[in-house]
């Protein structure tokens, strides 16, 4: 592809695009923002395609870092005047995953967390990226992708009302309480 | 079921609901003419810099088969602008106040305007001594460099001024309008 083989670009492009493109959408909850930065990112792989090093990772994980660049680039330009507190309505969460309101609910509950927590749910828990991909494409280590990754569930427990719905008491106010 | 394997649920959810998501057929289009592009601007570079090389190589046979009489010693504490113009990671003031060989030729008579230097090394040697050869290439050239030439007059020669290193190689170019 670095020489000019069209056809070696066009089936790398293929082969990774929707990963890319599903990253960015999951990230910003944006087609247009994930197809702009889909482009972007495979216009940064034609001019500095040379900057992979297979030693440090794999192509995806390269890609992924890319595109996470650009996306928080866009949030940092683009940041919401209100983050979503509590993105628990009235739909049945658990009784129905298959129904669409039920997940933009759980979209918008994943693009209301903080960046640093998000992009390790997203890469991890909904890209199925490996801890070590993850953090690669992350630039930090496997266990700060480990935490994050467990701080962003709580964080989504939280927002989707799981606790009351699921009929736990929640650990922090509990121990609120006794105190 | 506890809320973090209920978020993972939901989580699963939203991934299973992306799976098929990708970028519109018009980005790979768009990304398609970008690498050609791209392809084409390296393939003028490569044959820009064989002429530039080509020309070098020409220049210094014709300066050699002259004799050393056309070359003198100048100190450098009278600052060239080929000292100056160009920034030279990694050269000691020590080798910057030691002279430099230029070429004198008969064109500096003449009124002439000149552009900056453009760098032709990525990383260029530290330059202690130096030549200034002045030698005749055609417009494409200029291309190589990032300056604009109409496509009509590609062909056309222009004059430039390379600065060699004590090597011999071509470090820099700037390109010279003789009225």
């Amino acid at each position: 592809m670095l020489s000019g083989d069209e056809e070696a670009f066009t089936a790398l492009y293929r082969l990774r695009q929707g990963a890319v493109y599903r990253f960015a959408l999951q990230m910003t909850g944006s087609t247009a923002v994930a197809e702009d930065v889909t482009q972007e990112v495979f216009m940064t792989l034609i001019e500095h395609g040379n900057r992979f090093d297979p030693s440090r990772g794999t192509l995806a994980s390269f890609l992924y870092g890319i595109a996470r660049n650009m996306v928080l680039r866009r949030l940092e330009k683009e940041r919401p005047t209100e983050t979503i507190e509590d993105c628990a309505g009235e739909v049945d969460l658990l009784g129905d995953l298959t129904r669409r309101e039920t997940i933009e609910q759980v979209r918008r509950a994943v693009v209301s967390l903080p960046p640093v927590y998000r992009e390790a749910v997203v890469l991890c828990d909904l890209q199925d990226v490996s801890y070590q991909d993850a953090a690669v494409a992350l630039d930090c280590p496997v266990g700060t992708v480990r935490s994050r990754l467990n701080r962003g569930r709580s964080m989504l427990v939280k927002k989707l009302g799981l606790v009351k719905k699921l009929g736990f008491a929640e650990p922090v106010r509990a121990a609120e309480g006794t105190g | 079921m506890n809320p973090e394997q209920a978020v993972l649920k939901a989580l699963h959810a939203l991934g299973e609901s992306d799976r098929d998501r990708q970028a519109s057929p018009e980005a790979e289009a768009r990304l398609k003419l970008a690498f050609r592009h791209r392809r084409t601007v390296r393939k003028w570079r490569r044959m820009s810099a064989l002429a530039i090389a080509a020309g070098v190589v020409v220049a210094l046979f014709a300066i050699y088969a002259r004799g050393p009489r056309r070359i003198e010693r100048v100190p450098v504490r009278q600052p060239t602008e080929t000292a100056s113009a160009i920034p030279v990671p990694g050269a000691s003031r020590a080798a910057a106040s030691a002279p430099v060989i230029k070429a004198r030729t008969r064109h500096r008579a003449q009124p002439e305007i000149v552009t900056d230097f453009f760098p032709l090394m990525d990383v260029p040697p530290p330059i202690g001594r130096g030549a200034l050869v002045r030698v005749n290439l055609p417009a494409e050239a200029m291309r190589s460099v990032g300056l604009p030439v109409r496509e009509d007059g590609l062909s056309e020669r222009v004059q430039a001024d390379v600065l060699l290193s004590e090597e011999g190689m071509a470090t820099a170019i700037r390109f010279v309008k003789v009225f």
